[in-house]
């Protein structure tokens, strides 16, 4: 299984989809920069944190993890190598597995950059325009665990964003269901039902009500495994013409 | 077991279309063996069936005698493939490719030199494979396709892409492979010359099915001998041909006459050429043509269409 994982981090090498995981926590940093250097006062370091989370799990999530595995799975449609490699002495739902754990791995870098990158933004914001240093102490802990949830919580919408741009060749269908996903996570921010709608799950862990986020937490960690291993059957099982 | 590689029956549908109809081949060990078929006559679905990327509707596909439906992984181990789409991530170099695949396959790093020293890409394996021609592409998928040595090589259309120096340095690279290295070539192209020159055995498919397959030598030998006539005046010759109760037709300006079936060709040529100056038609150039490919392949599509037709 690690050869295989191995050769999906290879992959990755130059390609776009390694750009994007840096591109997109960097872009919430620009923002908190540009946030910061327009203020006049200082704000604390948890309402910035908390921002960037908001920022993360409401719309860069779902867009990056819907973009992230159209790019993943186009390393392979596009120039045809699936034929080569359903082709090899390897079976393959190792092939499957190993793209699905790389994603993941790629998110979960993500997850971390998205603080890391809005701490050293403000940092830098800081030591441009001193008023509007933070204040109070960052609670890495408390950033770790949020961040955290919303990466479990999120499970299931890569999953079912990795299953689509796997199967079909065509950016379109994986990209549709993304687009159309976070539009109606967004227009059903306050819908009760919105904590069943995948590309919901991540940002209802901010929810102040217990139940909604961890009814949220557990359809998303839980389901999205499900959907992962149900994809691995089927993704290997059927036949790429 | 003396065959590389075999089919039994071998069928494909894709809903009502029948792509592949009962193909029973067989390759044996040691032989490059040309797939000919026009474009769509079923060898890209054939071949696939062989390397387990397509499952049957009916029939089997075995490779050293294991049935690739139920021991894919065991079957694959033993085949080498070249397909039409290479498969090659441009954002890597040629080496880093050919890494990937060595890696999968559980082979010593040593492997990629040897691979890319035979097709010649050593000095180029450092580039971006986004920067290759199609000729140099299939090269390292050539390379790609004998790491670890494997004793069948599939390789579906070869020559696509390559200049002519390239083709001729690749069709006697297939040629010569079976004796340095005791693997077996199946070869698929649409391309009767490509053919003719590398492979030892051929099989013909049409329309899906295998009509005719058989060492290249024996198939040549059964073909009829044919007359080939350059005259001042082809169709007075042509006219002249055919009153011999030869089957005759103009091809390129040449008067090509079929003789009956064991007829042989030489005397055969002194007499039509005896009888075309008697009948004072100048004759520039007479002799028999080879027994090639093409007039095989011909006959016996001809044949099938003929059947398809009634």
């Amino acid at each position: 299984m690690l050869t295989p994982l191995y050769v999906e981090i290879a992959k990755l090498k130059r390609s776009l989809a390694l750009a994007l995981a840096g591109l997109a926590p960097g872009l919430i940093a620009v923002f908190a920069f540009f946030s910061a250097l327009r203020m006049d006062e200082a704000r604390p370091w948890e309402m910035w944190m908390m921002q960037g989370a908001g920022i993360w799990a409401f719309f860069m999530l779902p867009m990056s993890v819907t973009a992230l595995t159209a790019l993943v799975a186009h390393m392979e449609h596009g120039p045809k190598s699936w034929d080569h490699l359903r082709a090899l002495p390897v079976p393959r739902w190792r092939l499957y597995a190993a793209k699905a754990v790389c994603v993941l791995g790629l998110v979960a870098i993500m997850s971390v950059l998205v603080p890391t990158l809005t701490w050293a933004a403000l940092e830098t914001a800081a030591a441009i325009k001193p008023v509007v240093r933070p204040t109070g102490v960052i609670d890495w802990t408390g950033v770790a665990v949020v961040l955290g949830r919303m990466y479990l919580a999120a499970l299931l919408l890569t999953a079912i964003q990795l299953w689509v741009a796997l199967r079909f060749a065509s950016f379109v269908p994986a990209l549709s269901v993304g687009i159309g996903g976070t539009f109606f996570a967004v227009v059903a921010t306050s819908a009760k039902q919105g904590v069943f709608l995948p590309w919901q799950m991540p940002v209802n862990m901010l929810a102040t009500e217990t139940w909604r986020w961890q009814t949220a937490l557990a359809l998303g960690c839980g389901v999205g495994l499900l959907v992962l291993i149900l994809m691995l059957i089927s993704l290997s099982r059927r036949e790429v013409r | 077991m003396s065959s590389a590689l075999e089919t039994h029956a071998l069928t494909r549908r894709f809903g009502r279309v029948l792509a592949v109809d009962g193909v029973s081949m067989t390759v044996p060990k040691q032989a490059v063996y040309g797939f000919l078929g026009r474009n769509g006559a079923g060898k890209t679905t054939t071949l696939k069936m062989l390397l387990g990327l397509l499952r049957p509707s009916e029939g089997r596909a075995l490779v050293d005698g294991i049935d690739v439906a139920t021991n894919r992984i065991a079957a694959a181990r033993k085949v080498g493939a070249l397909l039409e789409a290479h498969g090659f991530y441009a954002n890597l170099s040629g080496r880093e490719n050919m890494d990937l695949t060595r890696r999968l396959l559980g082979l010593p790093k040593t492997e990629i030199d040897r691979v890319l020293a035979v097709v010649e890409m050593t000095g180029d394996a450092s580039r971006r494979v986004g920067g290759y021609s199609l000729g140099m592409r299939q090269r390292l998928g050539l390379a790609r396709a004998m790491l670890g040595a494997p004793p069948v090589l599939i390789l579906d259309e070869p020559t696509n892409g390559l200049d002519p120096d390239g083709i001729a340095d690749m069709r006697r690279f297939l040629r010569d492979l079976p004796g340095k290295t005791g693997a077996t070539v199946l070869l698929s192209s649409h391309l009767l010359g490509e053919i003719e020159q590398t492979a030892s055995h051929v099989g013909v498919v049409h329309a899906g099915r295998l009509v005719l397959e058989g060492e290249l030598t024996t198939l040549r030998a059964g073909v009829a001998a044919q007359i080939a006539v350059r005259a001042t005046d082809a169709k007075a010759a042509l006219s002249l041909v055919r009153a011999k109760g030869l089957k005759a037709e103009t091809r390129d300006g040449e008067v090509v006459a079929t003789l009956k079936p064991g007829q042989a060709a030489e005397p055969a040529c002194a007499d039509l050429n005896r009888a075309l100056v008697q009948a004072g038609i100048d004759v520039v150039a007479i002799g028999p043509r080879a027994r090639s490919l093409e007039g095989l392949y011909r006959q016996v599509t001809a044949v099938e269409a003929w059947k398809e037709a009634a």
